[in-house]
């Protein structure tokens, strides 16, 4: 016998609209940093923007599925990730590795060859632009860069990277350590040539 | 105690805290006596929070706009 009786039906109907109002604006609250990840893991600025209207869009429409105490940031990532590859994506072949990867200390070698040695007070900013950085960081592979957007800019744990990206631990890992030597051999190109 | 090659290899896990105490005892050691790797490794360390600072894009307010009128529940 069900013992759902019409008034428990409107007390739950009403929980649910309470629920869905809180997730959509704790979601909301995010958007800044989901943003920020697709702005570097898509080149051009209005294909992220759409990246991130589909994102919310399709967030809102599954919001039952996201678990409560869960990493929200994380699901939404996800979501956008998802999206990015569904957009073609996959499609891309990543270059030979070997012509773009140098040691971890080319591009401070490089930039003490042409403008001197850097000392341990000296800031970063003397030797390189904003600009240069968002340059050299578009034209890392995606495979890597999408490692780097979410550990070293957006401050996820290898852990939570993984599960954003759907691969292993190890691969978050070895693409990150790979993908900081490659963007450094970009940085070096681009301004000391 | 290791070399610069050996030091260099260690940067990236030095400053990720992955490595191993015996590792990091190693690297700590080299960067005592070696002002270049010293220099490497802060350049390193500065270069990532540059990094994150460039990267800071602010989302235009009619992108907020558009996500927030993307709502079903009002």
């Amino acid at each position: 016998m069900s013992e759902t009786t019409p008034e428990t039906d409107a007390r739950r109907i009403a929980r649910e609209a309470r629920d869905r109002v809180r997730f959509e604006e704790e979601a909301l609250e995010l958007a800044d940093q989901v943003y920020r990840v697709a702005r570097h893991m898509v080149n051009a600025r209005e294909e992220a923007e759409d990246l991130v209207q589909e994102t919310y869009a399709r967030a809102f429409r599954s919001w039952k599925q996201f678990r409560p105490g869960t990493n929200l940031r994380a699901w939404l990532l996800r979501i956008l990730t998802n999206l990015n590859i569904d957009r073609g994506r996959k499609l891309q072949r990543t270059p030979d590795m070997q012509s773009l990867e140098a040691g971890d200390y080319y591009l401070f070698e490089r930039l003490e060859d042409a403008g001197g040695e850097i000392t341990e007070e000296e800031r970063v900013d003397e030797r390189l632009s904003q600009d240069s950085i968002v340059e050299a960081l578009s034209a890392v592979p995606h495979d890597f860069r999408d490692v780097i957007v979410l550990v070293d800019i957006s401050d996820f744990s290898y852990a939570e990277a993984a599960q954003i990206l759907d691969i292993p631990v190890g691969t978050v890992m070895s693409r990150l350590h790979r993908g900081r030597r490659i963007l450094k051999k970009q940085l070096a190109e681009e301004t000391v040539g | 105690m290791c070399d610069c090659a050996e030091c260099e290899q260690l940067l990236q896990p030095y400053l990720d805290r992955v490595l191993t105490e015996a590792e990091r005892l190693e690297a700590e050691e080299h960067l005592d006596h070696c002002s270049y790797c010293r220099r490497a490794y802060r350049f390193e360390e500065e270069l990532r929070m540059f990094v994150r600072r460039a990267t800071s894009a602010p989302m235009p307010p009619e992108l907020k706009q558009k996500l927030a009128d993307l709502r079903i529940s009002l």
